[in-house]
């Protein structure tokens, strides 16, 4: 179980820094990566706890 | 998968009615998107061809259906069903979790259905993308328009919770054990979805806040679109390869020799690179910063390697216990495989066609490239090898196995459907080609007459009816395969599940020393043919007598 909670955790690792780059670089001017690739890491970060939750 | 398992098909057949009832709705619905979507496309084909003309606003009508409803109501009713029945049956018996939710969830894709059907026959055609730009004078079109692909996206998040529930509570929840490999695939799968279905809300919710004048006019939808359209890349692709792991396993008994771990690792990486990769569909912007154009060039690299790895991995150990199962070398494994089985012929064709896909889509993205042939015919050309020859082929081919299962019949005429993947790969074959070529020479991707008062050259017209003719062969062979497939969910003969032929190489582990060299050869080879195929782009491209004169400075280019 342990590792199918890390891999998604792992997805949420990845969508959080790219939601998070292209909040801090407004250069790049595109608000909706941010949102979606946020809400994205949100989802894969319950997910991972929820993985977490059901197998204890 | 454990040994004391059923199989796949004893597993759906185990299934609760109220499971199948629904499952019956919504294959029922994909297929009849499919064979809508079928007819709108084989219209604009011919109409492409010049075989009958269309007044201008039909044939953007035409163009809006055919991709409306093939692009999003066929691929995405298809996934929800198989998603929800092989979720059904990793959960063995018990049937679905949170059962009333995969209905609301029905309901609601089917809603999105009919509103984006009737919005796109009586509103303003928008193309499937929906731009409101096309819309700006007719609101409630753009409105009625984006609120259907926002049912659907509710009604995918909605089964998509069923789904995670269900997988969640296998016989063995409460315990440390690990998901199966596919459970964990269905698992992500279906967060993908849930993410997705985000994703439609951030690019259309706005659309319908404006039509009811409780928005400004959404002008960064274009912007808002390709996130979303990004996502609906990879999903149907990661739907694929699902679909190939289990059918390999319910089709030979072989699952992957390289363990379920390093599976899941390859059905996660499919949502790890999901955001890195997706700068390359912004390569038309023309603000986008030289230096993002670099970065996405490079990080597009990347975006076949989930698939690349799933086909390896597949193919890998089948061939491994197909050689330990062969007292001959060569390639006798793959004689030994039940080609009489039309599931094994679409999977087949299905790698095939995504080779030859892949091929060209990495031609396309590169960020050189991507602005020539962006708007040609270049793009239905190469992508129909994916949308039909790959996800359709492989999402039919699961059909075959599953709705026999579902409903307890025989399937229909087997080796008359057998023929068909072959039929349809070869029309792809014709379609792609000269639609590829059509593209490389100017050929516009939405424009229904090319003549340009006649000054458009002759290859143009010939070209594009080789298009008409590779579409209509292979409109016909997909019917027969929808028919067929169709056929399953109506007739009930008696309790009979699928009993095509198969082999059982899974009974024993492949031998260690056994070979599996194939899977491997063919990715080569398709990379072979990408250079191949990129040098000939950008020496086209220099040869092509293009002057154009641009907007800051009148550079010659």
């Amino acid at each position: 179980m342990k590792e199918d909670a890390l891999l998604i955790l792992l997805v949420f690792v990845v969508w959080a820094a790219l939601a998070l780059i292209y909040a801090l670089v407004p250069s790049l001017g595109m608000p909706g990566y941010v949102r979606v690739w946020g809400a994205g890491a949100a989802l894969f970060l319950g997910l991972a706890g929820l993985l977490t939750a059901v197998r204890r | 998968m454990s040994d004391t398992m059923p199989s796949l098909t004893d597993r759906i057949a185990a299934l609760p009615g109220c499971d199948k009832t629904l499952a019956r709705v919504l294959f029922g619905s994909a297929l009849l998107a499919l064979l809508l979507g079928l007819g709108f496309g084989w219209l604009t084909a011919l109409g492409r061809a010049g075989v009958t003309g269309f007044e201008p606003l039909l044939a953007a009508r035409l163009l809006t259906l055919h991709g409306v409803t093939v692009f999003f109501y066929w691929l995405y009713l298809a996934q929800a069903a198989l998603l929800l029945v092989l979720a059904g049956a990793e959960q063995n018996c018990g049937g679905l979790a949170l059962r009333p939710l995969a209905w609301v969830g029905c309901v609601l894709m089917l809603a999105g259905f009919a509103v984006s059907e009737i919005s796109s026959i009586i509103g303003t055609p928008l193309l499937y993308d929906g731009g409101p730009a096309l819309g700006r004078d007719d609101p409630a079109a753009v409105g009625w328009f984006s609120l259907g692909y926002l049912l659907l996206g509710a009604g995918l998040a909605v089964s998509s919770v069923s789904v995670i529930a269900t997988v969640l509570s296998r016989p063995n929840s409460g315990t440390s054990e690990p998901l199966s490999a596919v459970g964990f695939a269905l698992f992500a799968w279906a967060g993908f979805l849930i993410v997705s279905a985000i994703a439609s809300v951030n690019a259309f919710l706005p659309s319908v806040l404006w039509a009811l004048g409780l928005g400004a006019f959404p002008a960064n939808q274009p912007t808002e679109w390709h996130i979303l359209f990004h996502n609906l890349h990879y999903l149907p692709l990661m739907a694929t390869v699902v679909v190939w792991y289990v059918l390999v396993q319910a089709l030979t008994g072989v699952s992957s020799m390289h363990g379920s771990r390093f599976s899941k690792i390859v059905f996660a990486s499919y949502l790890l690179f999901v955001p890195p990769t997706s700068l390359y569909h912004m390569f038309l912007e023309p603000n986008l910063a030289e230096g993002v154009r670099v970065v996405g060039s490079l990080l597009s690299l990347f975006v076949a390697v989930p698939t690349v790895m799933a086909f390896l991995i597949i193919v890998s150990s089948l061939e491994a216990h197909g050689r330990s199962h062969s007292s001959s070398g060569g390639f006798s494994w793959v004689r030994a495989l039940p080609w009489k089985n039309p599931v094994m012929s679409a999977i087949a064709c299905s790698a095939l066609n995504l080779a030859l896909g892949m091929t060209f889509a990495f031609v396309l993205i590169q960020e050189k490239v991507a602005p020539l042939l962006s708007d040609t015919f270049f793009v239905p050309g190469y992508f129909h090898f994916f949308a039909v020859g790959t996800v359709s082929l492989s999402f039919l081919a699961a059909m075959m196995v599953v709705l026999p299962a579902l409903t307890g019949t025989l399937p229909w005429r087997p080796s008359l459907l057998n023929r068909m993947p072959a039929l349809i790969s070869v029309g792809l074959l014709i379609f792609g080609a000269a639609g590829i070529a059509a593209g490389f020479v100017g050929v516009p991707r939405r424009t229904f007459d090319i003549s340009y008062g006649g000054d458009a050259p002759a290859l143009w017209h010939t070209l594009m009816s080789a298009v008409g003719i590779g579409g209509t062969v292979f409109a016909i062979g997909l019917t027969v395969l929808v028919i067929g497939v169709a056929r399953s969910l109506f007739q009930k003969i008696g309790d009979v599940t699928n009993q095509q032929p198969e082999v059982s190489w899974g009974n024993t582990p492949a031998r260690a020393s056994a070979a599996a060299w194939v899977g491997p050869l063919g990715v080569l080879v398709m990379v072979l043919a990408m250079a191949v195929f990129t040098v000939v782009a950008f020496e086209l491209m220099n040869a092509l007598p293009l002057i154009v004169i641009g907007g800051s400075g009148g550079h010659s280019h």
